[in-house]
């Protein structure tokens, strides 16, 4: 091989995509995207909390308004000395989002009943907030039912509300505070960013490939050129490519998000545990049963975890599974590119190579509830599903013999695929005509 | 000893054999035409040469020696199937493709300045390939074959595509490289391009080399022994009697047209003298070899 031809290969397919509009509009838009995902909920929380329900509230039981305290989703109105039907009528003219209508106490259920009236429907939110002042309204009511001196303070007192808190310690015994519930967004955003990049820049391969093919200036090229250097030319300049947008990603991300937080919105948001427990909120709505549980205290949690957690070696695992995976499924998708004449041909070929990549995503889902279950473990170590289920697992912390292993199997697997898929490749790239089966992949790999 | 030979060179895809025990010897200096019929294996044996195929069996020596890799980047090669990136700058992939051909950034822009203007095409440096029309992108392909001055050059069906002008600007701008002293393989279907071009051919046929030799040599190895003699007068050579046969004999207002069929041994002197002697008025006399077109269609289908 010709350093220098690689060189000039590597530095046209780097250049010509890197110029295309695509991937500029991609560079820049993702980050404000990104940014938008992280600064929008914060943003809209801040909307809605200036303007708080206006509730109109009719207690004809008399023993609910003591506890109607305002908040930041409701406000709550006396007017009990109103006819609801009036009211009903004139809610909005009125000034009032909505009415909620208490019923008399009802001796023999020692309760309650009540009914919302509102021209919108109303929201969680404020069904959540009215419930509980309502329901602590009864317990009251109950409790002074029983007359017991005191008993008040002895229930106050009875109640419980455990806390886990929970810490990861080393072999020194060192802790550090954690939170479950971040390493799992942590490794889901891990995953689906590398499946992401692995699938997006090796498509671009057998693209590319199928270009040189269709547009029949392969030949042209191979006669300058062996066909190996051809390949991983292409190979190593897309990268190149996907490493600059990577980082690029991660500086643009970083600047606008710092940019917004000078609007003071972003910061408001960091320092104020609910709005932060909303933003793990929205990041968590991917498809995880379990909601977000943040007792009180919650951010001060999320910060110290992500404090604790190894960004460093995250990001090291990060880049070198990337490349990894990314030359693996490359290799063999310029295989597949070399033996196509269009990309319509591609489906049925490509099948073997895409279904372990599914097949990585959804094992990588497993990791996010159980990261030490079996399947994940052999999902990180079989090297077709290793860089995405690996990415999932690092947050909660991978023993270093487990990554050496993963990465050296995951390596090694990448060599042999490559000297298969250059044989294939040298042979695919100059057939024309006849639709390539897996018959004749295998031909051409014995071939000499 | 050819700047290229090829010995014993043999390839077959599978059961197929696409070339069988082929030598060649390609002269130095000069014009080699490599001919035959769609499928005859013509581009598997460039292939081979370039080697982008590895044959099953034989030899392929450049200047000598086994040819190596570094000699076959060297090799200007315009193959049969080609094209070019489609969203790429016509010059940027001119400087692409002569920079994988070993040459300098600088010298690759000063030798397609050059070439750009002789070709006059400089506006096209900027234009997108896909912007171009057939033949524009093949002079465009065919200065990236030569602009890093190979000694040789093997164009695989070089005019096709090309209007006749612009045929014929390619056709000279061979020449003028075998007058710079590049050795030339030339693979076409154009007869009388081959006349006008190539010193030396091979016919190759069903994976094998038919007939070689020099381009006139062969010319007059088919000629079939006949001549044509242009006479004056009212009188008709038919009456002549001799060593040769009188085919056909045209009056064009008393200019007649000859075609005349010697018998094996004898020359178109004996007819000449002949015809002088008794009294014809002689306007003009030569011996009539085939059309390489001739030969070829002979060669060809008498194989099958």
């Amino acid at each position: 091989m010709k350093f220098r031809n690689i060189k000039t290969i590597i530095s046209r397919e780097y250049l010509t995509r890197v110029r295309k509009k695509s991937f500029l509009i991609t560079t820049f838009i993702v980050p404000i995207l990104l940014a938008a995902v992280c600064v929008l909920p914060a943003f809209i929380m801040g909307m809605i909390e200036d303007k708080g329900k206006q509730i109109a509230v009719v207690d004809q039981s008399g023993i609910v308004m003591p506890f109607m305290e305002n908040s930041s989703v409701a406000t709550y109105h006396d007017l009990s000395s109103d006819a609801p039907d009036s009211l009903k009528s004139h809610l909005s003219e009125l000034g009032y989002d909505v009415l909620l209508v208490v019923s008399p106490v009802d001796e023999v259920e020692r309760t309650v009943h009540a009914v919302s009236y509102s021209v919108k429907p109303i929201s969680m939110d404020v069904k959540d907030a009215v419930q509980s002042r309502l329901d602590e309204a009864v317990e009251e009511y109950r409790i002074g039912l029983y007359e017991i001196e005191d008993l008040k303070t002895i229930m106050d007192d009875v109640e419980s509300d455990v806390e886990i808190s929970s810490y990861v310690i080393d072999g020194e015994g060192n802790e550090a505070i954690s939170s479950s519930e971040v390493y799992m967004v942590v490794s889901m955003a891990l995953a689906m960013i590398i499946y992401m990049f692995i699938a997006l820049f090796s498509g671009m391969i057998m693209q590319g490939v199928i270009e040189e093919k269709s547009s029949r200036v392969v030949e042209v090229l191979v006669s300058s050129v062996k066909a190996t250097e051809l390949m991983f030319g292409k190979i190593i300049g897309v990268a190149c490519v996907a490493l600059t947008q990577f980082f690029l990603w991660i500086a643009l991300t970083v600047v606008l998000v710092a940019g917004i937080s000078s609007f003071s919105v972003f910061g408001n948001m960091m320092s104020d545990p609910e709005s932060m427990e909303q933003m793990m909120g929205m990041v968590n709505m991917g498809g995880m049963e379990e909601s977000i549980d943040m007792s009180s205290g919650g951010s001060s949690m999320i910060l110290s975890t992500l404090a604790n957690m190894n960004f460093g070696q995250i990001i090291i695992a990060f880049i070198i599974y990337f490349i990894l995976g990314y030359l693996l499924y490359a290799s063999l998708f310029a295989a597949i590119g070399s033996a196509v004449e269009n990309e319509a041909d591609t489906n049925q070929l490509q099948m073997p190579v895409t279904i372990p990549l599914l097949l990585a995503f959804f094992i990588a889902f497993y990791a996010f509830k159980s990261p030490d279950s079996a399947v994940v473990f052999w999902g990180s170590m079989i090297p077709f599903t290793s860089p995405i289920v690996m990415l999932a697992r690092i947050p909660f912390g991978v023993p270093v013999w487990e990554l050496v292993l993963s990465i050296a199997i995951l390596a090694l697997t990448f060599v042999v695929c490559a000297w298969a898929s250059a044989k294939i490749y040298r042979i695919g790239i100059l057939m024309f005509g006849k639709k390539t089966t897996f018959a004749d992949l295998w031909k051409w790999l014995k071939q000499k | 000893m050819g700047m290229i030979r090829c010995e014993d060179v043999c390839k077959s895809f599978g059961e197929k054999k696409a070339l069988d025990h082929v030598s060649l010897d390609i002269p130095e200096g000069k014009i080699f035409g490599l001919l035959g019929p769609n499928g005859a294996g013509k581009t598997t044996l460039i292939r081979i040469i370039n080697r982008i195929t590895i044959p099953n069996s034989g030899n392929v020596f450049f200047n000598g020696r086994p040819i190596t890799q570094e000699d076959v980047e060297k090799i200007g090669y315009l193959p049969e199937e080609r094209g070019l990136y489609r969203k790429m700058k016509v010059g940027e992939q001119a400087m692409y493709l002569a920079q994988l051909k070993g040459m300098t950034a600088k010298e690759a822009t000063r030798e397609l300045k050059l070439w750009f203007e002789r070709f006059s095409i400089e506006n096209w440096w900027n234009k997108r390939v896909e912007e171009l029309s057939k033949g524009m992108a093949q002079k465009v392909q065919f200065i990236t074959t030569v602009v890093h001055k190979p000694s040789l050059l093997i164009l695989d069906e070089p005019f096709s595509g090309f209007d006749p002008v612009n045929a014929q600007l390619i056709r000279e701008e061979i020449l003028r490289l075998k007058d710079e002293g590049a050795t030339i393989v030339l693979s076409t279907h154009n007869m009388e391009s081959v006349e006008e071009l190539c010193d030396n051919i091979a016919l190759i046929n069903r994976s094998h080399v038919v007939i070689s030799g020099g381009v006139d040599e062969i010319r007059h190895k088919y000629g079939n022994n006949n001549v044509e003699l242009i006479y004056q007068g009212n009188r008709s050579l038919t009456s002549l009697k001799g060593v040769f046969s009188v085919l056909s004999d045209n009056d064009d207002a008393g200019r007649h047209t000859a075609v005349i069929s010697l018998e094996d041994g004898h020359t178109g002197n004996e007819v000449l003298s002949e015809a002088i002697s008794s009294g014809f008025s002689v306007c003009g006399f030569k011996e009539l070899v085939p059309r390489m077109n001739d030969i070829f269609i002979k060669l060809v289908t008498e194989e099958v």
